[in-house]
C-alpha cells in the first residue's frame, strides 16, 4: 500500500481546547481500567498568555515503528494500512516499548501488591488484535473494532471542534494544507509530530 | 436585552459567529462551556481571521486561543464599555445614521462615556489604558464584530446594567441585525432558552407575558378553564400578579426572617415544601442558608436521574423523597437551542427501572392533587384523549404569540430534524425540500408556513424571510422623542417606509393599509400577542410588517433605577476607595418577596480589610452545572477527581501555601470550605478560581456518608457556593457569584 494511502492521526494544535473529548470517548469505548491512558490532552504553559498550547496524543502508529523494533518477543506487527498493533498474550510487560517510543503511548496496568507491570496496552486505532474480529474475546482484550466496520475511531469522531483527525495520510493532508493556507499566516510546512513519527517524506 | 429592543435572547446564532471579522467575549468561556460550538469561533479565525479579544478576570481556555486578552478585575465590565464607547465617539467610529434612526437615548451614554478616559478606566479595572485603547481600534475596525457574553457578565449586583451596556456598544458600533454581529449570550445548558420560553421564570407566564389580569384571562381561555377557578387556585386574588420566589432565593422563603434573616413578603406563612425538578442545589448561592432552609422544610421532593446533593446537604429525617427522573434519552419532545431554534428530541429507550419522564411525574403529581382535568383540559380532543408530546407542543404554538411560536407545529419541528443534513451550517437556510426556512425555525416564527428568523432585527430582509426591526415595547414616545424608528429604517419590501407601532385590532387597517371583511373583524384578537386567530400576523406576512412593530432600541430604561448603566462596585468590594465613589444600590424591598440589602450589606464593615482576594467560581470542561452526572461518571470524575482551589504561585508563595497543601477559604458570610490548592497561572495573584461542581463535604466535614447505599459519586468535594457572598442583582435576582472576597489560610 503506497505512503498516502496509510492511516495517521493528526491534532491541530490551532484548535485543540482540552476539552478531553477523545480521551474519555476512548475510554468509555474500550472500557479501560483506571490508569489506562491510551490517548491523553497534554497542555503545555497553562494559564500563560499567548503560551498556552494543548494537543492530543496516543500512539501515532508511526512507520518504522521504533516499539515494534525492540520488542524483544517480537510482539508487534504492523497492518497494510500503517495501524500498529500488538498481540497481547505474547506481550511480557518489559515496558522496552515505551523507553523506544518517541510519545509516550505504552501503557501498562499496574498489578499485585507490588505493582507488577501486566502485557502492555496501548490505542489500536480502533483497530481491535490479532484475534478474530469482532469476536467476543477481541472486544474485551483489545476493546472495539471501528475500523472493520468502516467507522472512524472514536476519539476524532468525538473531537468536538474537530481538531483531532484521522484517515488516509492523502486525506488528512488535503485538510490540514486547506486550514494553513485558510489562516493565512504563515505556512507550516508539517504538523507537529509527523516528522518524529513519519520521518520528513 | 429584553428592556432595550424587546427580546431576551441570543440575536444570532452559534453558526453566523463564522461570519464575524472580530468577536469580543465578556464573561464567558465557551472553549470550557460550549466546546462543540467553540468550532465555530476558531473557523472564524480560521477563515476570516476574525480576531478574538477576551475580556475575563482569569485566562481560561478561550484567551488561550484569543488573539488579544484582558485580565479585568471582576465586576468592572461596565467602566470597561464605557472606556470602549469614550474611544469609539471620540475617535468617529460609531455608526451615526444607524443610531440616529434606530436608537432612543444614546446622548446621556456619550455624556457618560466621556467621563471614562482609558486612565480613569485604568485605575478601576486594572486593564492598562493602551491594552484598551488596542482593544478598541481592532473591535471597531473590524467589522462586523460579534459581542459574547455568559455568567460572568450577568452574576453580578449590577448584571442587568451589564448586560444593557453591551447591546449599547454593539448599537453604537451598528453591529445589530446583521450577520456577523449581534450580541450572542451563550445559554450554559441544554434547553435554557426552551425552559424561560416556558415560563420557568418567578415574574411571567409562559411566552414571557407578564403577570396581569389580561394575561390569565386569555391564558384561562387558551387553556380552556375557567378564570374564576384559576383565581380560586391563589390564596387571595392579588397574589395572581405578584412575582414569586427565585431559584437563589427561595431559602430565605423558608427562613421567613427568623434569626436576623431578610424578612419576606408572602401570603400569610413561610414555605413550607420544596420540590426540585433537574436542579443541581449545588450550583446555587450560599449553600450554608440553603441548608438552614432545607432543615426547616416540612416537605422535600427532589426529582432526578441522580442523588440530588440537597439530599446529602440537609438534615432533615423524613418526609424527604427522591423520585427517579428518566433522563433526555427516555423522552421525546421539542427543546429550544441557545439561538432560538428548536430540534426534535426522540425517544432512545424506554425509561429504565422505575423511572418516569418528567412529564408523568407531573401529571400524576396533578392527579393527586386533584387538578388533572383542568391541566391537561386544551390538549385533548372532543374524544377526551391526547398525545404527548404533540399535542403538548401544538397547545404551545396556539397560544405563545409573544415570541411567535405559531409556526411550531410537530410535524415542522420533526421534519427539520429529520433533514438536518439539508441547511447551511453558517446561515441556517435550508435547501432542496427544505428551500425557503431556517434551521429548527428560528424563533420569531409568525406563521406555519413562515421561514423562522435566524438573524433578529435584520432590516435587510423581508419580515417573511426573517427579517425585523426592533419591538415596539415601551410606547410611542418618550419624553415628547418619538419611539418608532425613523424613515428608511423598515424591513425589506415593507408597506410602511419606517417606523409603526405594534398591530392590534384598532389600528391593523390604518398601519397595514387594508380593509378586514366582518368575517376577519369578528375573529381577530384585540391585538397581535393575543390574537388566537392569527389573522394579524398573516395580514403583517402579506404587508411585510413585524406584528409587534418596528420601534427603536432604547439606551434609555426609565423604569429602571439606574436609566442608564452605571458603574456601581460589588457589595464585596476590594476597593474601598471606589466602593465609596460607586456605591452599591439602595436596599431593595420585596423584591421578588424577600428584602434585599445592597448599601447596607456593602457598607456593613471594610469587608476587603478581613476579605482581601477575590474569588471567581466557573466551570470545568468535564463537568457541566452541579456534575451530578458527571461525578458519577468514572472517567468524566478522573479528570478532577476532588475540589481544588486555583491560586497563583505568588499569592502561595505569600501564605506558605505548597502546590497540593490543604486550605481554608473563609467568606465574610462567616462560613469556610477546606480544599487543595492547586498553582495556576490562569489567575492574577489578587484573586482565587473555585469549580463549583462538587458536594459532599460542607465546611470541612465530609458527609456523602449521607447518600443512599450505592449513590455515591466518584468525585466528591466541598461545593464553592458554600463561601460565594451574598449579593443579588437589582432586577433579576441572579447572585453576585463572580465577584465577591475571601481569606485564605493554611489547613
Amino acid at each position: 500500500m503506497s505512503e498516502m494511502s496509510r492511516l495517521k492521526f493528526y491534532c491541530d494544535e490551532g484548535r485543540c481546547i482540552e476539552c478531553d473529548g477523545c480521551s474519555i470517548a476512548c475510554a468509555e469505548a474500550h472500557e479501560l481500567p483506571a490508569g489506562i491512558n491510551r490517548r491523553k490532552v497534554i497542555t503545555l504553559n497553562e494559564g500563560k498568555e499567548g503560551l498556552e498550547y494543548s494537543l492530543s496524543i496516543a500512539c501515532m502508529h508511526c512507520n518504522d515503528a521504533p516499539c515494534e523494533q525492540v520488542c524483544p518477543v517480537d510482539c508487534f506487527y504492523i497492518r497494510e494500512d500503517g495501524i500498529v498493533l500488538h498481540d497481547k498474550e505474547t506481550c511480557i510487560g518489559c515496558a522496552y516499548c515505551l523507553y523506544a517510543c518517541p510519545f509516550g503511548a505504552p501503557q501498562f496496568p499496574r498489578e499485585g501488591a507490588f505493582g507488577a507491570k501486566g502485557a502492555m496496552d496501548k490505542c489500536t486505532m480502533c483497530a481491535g488484535g490479532p484475534l478474530e474480529t469482532n469476536s467476543e474475546k477481541e472486544r474485551h482484550i483489545y476493546g472495539q473494532n471501528r475500523i472493520s466496520e468502516g467507522r472512524v475511531p472514536v476519539c476524532a469522531a468525538m473531537c468536538s471542534t474537530k481538531a483531532l483527525l484521522v484517515g488516509d495520510a492523502q486525506e488528512v493532508s488535503a485538510i490540514y494544507r486547506e486550514r494553513v493556507l485558510a489562516r493565512g499566516h504563515g505556512v507550516q510546512t508539517s504538523p507537529m509530530t509527523w516528522s518524529r513519527a513519519y520521518g520528513t517524506k | 436585552m429584553a428592556n432595550t429592543w424587546g427580546y431576551g435572547a441570543m440575536t444570532n446564532s452559534l453558526g453566523d459567529i463564522q461570519n464575524a471579522r472580530s468577536i469580543i467575549i465578556f464573561g464567558a468561556n465557551p472553549a470550557v462551556n460550549h466546546p462543540v460550538g467553540f468550532a465555530h469561533f476558531l473557523k472564524a479565525k480560521e477563515r476570516n481571521n476574525a480576531q478574538i479579544i477576551v475580556i475575563d478576570p482569569v485566562y481560561t481556555k478561550t484567551a488561550a486561543k484569543a488573539d488579544h486578552f484582558c485580565q479585568i478585575r471582576p465586576g468592572t465590565d461596565i467602566p470597561f464599555m464605557y472606556g470602549m464607547l469614550n474611544i469609539i465617539f471620540k475617535n468617529g467610529w460609531a455608526d451615526e445614521s444607524f443610531i440616529n434612526d434606530r436608537v432612543y437615548g444614546m446622548d446621556l451614554i456619550k455624556e457618560e462615556a466621556k467621563k471614562w478616559t482609558p486612565e480613569k478606566v485604568a485605575d478601576v479595572t486594572g486593564v492598562p489604558a493602551d491594552k484598551l485603547i488596542q482593544i478598541t481600534n481592532v473591535y471597531a475596525k473590524n467589522s462586523p464584530g460579534t459581542l459574547i457574553w455568559a455568567m460572568g457578565l450577568t452574576q453580578h449586583t449590577i448584571g442587568s446594567s451589564n448586560t444593557r451596556l453591551a447591546p449599547i456598544l454593539q448599537l453604537a458600533l451598528g453591529n445589530m441585525g446583521r450577520a456577523g454581529g449581534g450580541t450572542n449570550i451563550l445559554r450554559g445548558h441544554d434547553n435554557v432558552q426552551g425552559a424561560t420560553d416556558m415560563g420557568c421564570l418567578a415574574n411571567t407566564l409562559p411566552g414571557y407575558y407578564g403577570l396581569g389580569d389580561g394575561s390569565w384571562k386569555y391564558f384561562a381561555k387558551q387553556w380552556n378553564v375557567d378564570y374564576e377557578w384559576l383565581k380560586g387556585q391563589f390564596q387571595s386574588p392579588e397574589w395572581m400578579n405578584k412575582n414569586g420566589f427565585t431559584l437563589a432565593r427561595w431559602w430565605a422563603g423558608v427562613l421567613d426572617g427568623k434569626n436576623g434573616n431578610d424578612k419576606i413578603h408572602n401570603g400569610k406563612t413561610g414555605l413550607k415544601a420544596l420540590f426540585v425538578m433537574g436542579n443541581g442545589i449545588t450550583s446555587v448561592a450560599q449553600q450554608a442558608k440553603i441548608k438552614e432552609g432545607l432543615d426547616s422544610l416540612e416537605l422535600l421532593v427532589l426529582a432526578d436521574p441522580f442523588v440530588n446533593e440537597a439530599a446529602v446537604l440537609t438534615d432533615k429525617q423524613d418526609d424527604v423523597f427522591l423520585l427517579p427522573a428518566a433522563t433526555q434519552f427516555e423522552t421525546s419532545g421539542s427543546v429550544t437551542a441557545t439561538n432560538r431554534s428548536a430540534q426534535w428530541r426522540r425517544k432512545v429507550v424506554e425509561p429504565l427501572y422505575e423511572s418516569k419522564p418528567d412529564q408523568e411525574i407531573l401529571f400524576e403529581l396533578s392527579k393527586r392533587l386533584g387538578f388533572y382535568e383542568q391541566y391537561t383540559a386544551s390538549m385533548k380532543d372532543s374524544s377526551g384523549k391526547f398525545t404527548w408530546p404533540e399535542d403538548g407542543t401544538r397547545e404551545v404554538a396556539r397560544v405563545i404569540k409573544t415570541i411567535g411560536l405559531t409556526g411550531w407545529t410537530p410535524e415542522r419541528l420533526k421534519k427539520h430534524t429529520d433533514n438536518w443534513h439539508m441547511f447551511d451550517q453558517v446561515s441556517l437556510r435550508g435547501y432542496g425540500e427544505m428551500k425557503g426556512e431556517y434551521y429548527g425555525l428560528p424563533w420569531p416564527c409568525w406563521t406555519e408556513n413562515h421561514s423562522g428568523s435566524p438573524l433578529l432585527y435584520n432590516t435587510n430582509l423581508s419580515v417573511k424571510d426573517g427579517g425585523m426591526g426592533f419591538r415596539n415595547r415601551f410606547g410611542l414616545e418618550h419624553d415628547g422623542v418619538s419611539q418608532l424608528a425613523a424613515k428608511g429604517s423598515a424591513p425589506k419590501g415593507s408597506k410602511v417606509d419606517g417606523g409603526y407601532p405594534e398591530i392590534t385590532r384598532d389600528n391593523i387597517e390604518e398601519v397595514l393599509k387594508i380593509k378586514l371583511t366582518e368575517e376577519e373583524k369578528k375573529k381577530i384578537g384585540k391585538n397581535w400577542k393575543v390574537d388566537r386567530s392569527n389573522i394579524i400576523a398573516q395580514k403583517c406576512m402579506e404587508a411585510g410588517i413585524a406584528p409587534y412593530g418596528n420601534a427603536r432600541a432604547r439606551a434609555r430604561v426609565w423604569t429602571f433605577p439606574d436609566e442608564i448603566p452605571m458603574h456601581r462596585e460589588p457589595l464585596h468590594s476590594p476597593r474601598q476607595d471606589l466602593a465609596k465613589k460607586y456605591p452599591a444600590y439602595v436596599d431593595k424591598d420585596n423584591h421578588f418577596r424577600v428584602d434585599t440589602q445592597y448599601i447596607s450589606k456593602q457598607t456593613e464593615q471594610n469587608w476587603s480589610k478581613e476579605f482581601p482576594i477575590n474569588l471567581i467560581t466557573a466551570r470545568l470542561v468535564n463537568m457541566n452545572g452541579a456534575g451530578m452526572e458527571n461525578r458519577a461518571s468514572k472517567y468524566l470524575a478522573a479528570l478532577s477527581p476532588e475540589m481544588f482551589c486555583g491560586i497563583n504561585p505568588e499569592l502561595a508563595g505569600q501564605l506558605g501555601v505548597r502546590d497540593g497543601d490543604m486550605i481554608w477559604i473563609h467568606s465574610p458570610e462567616g462560613t469556610k470550605i477546606k480544599v487543595k490548592a492547586k498553582y495556576s497561572y490562569s489567575v492574577s495573584p489578587d484573586r482565587v478560581f473555585l469549580p463549583f461542581h462538587f458536594a459532599g463535604h460542607f465546611q470541612g466535614e465530609d458527609i456523602s456518608h449521607k447518600y443512599p447505599k450505592g449513590t455515591k459519586p466518584y468525585a466528591i468535594g466541598e461545593s464553592a457556593n458554600t463561601v460565594t457572598n451574598y449579593g443579588y442583582d437589582i432586577i433579576t435576582q441572579i447572585p453576585e457569584t463572580k465577584g465577591g472576597l475571601c481569606r485564605i489560610e493554611r489547613a
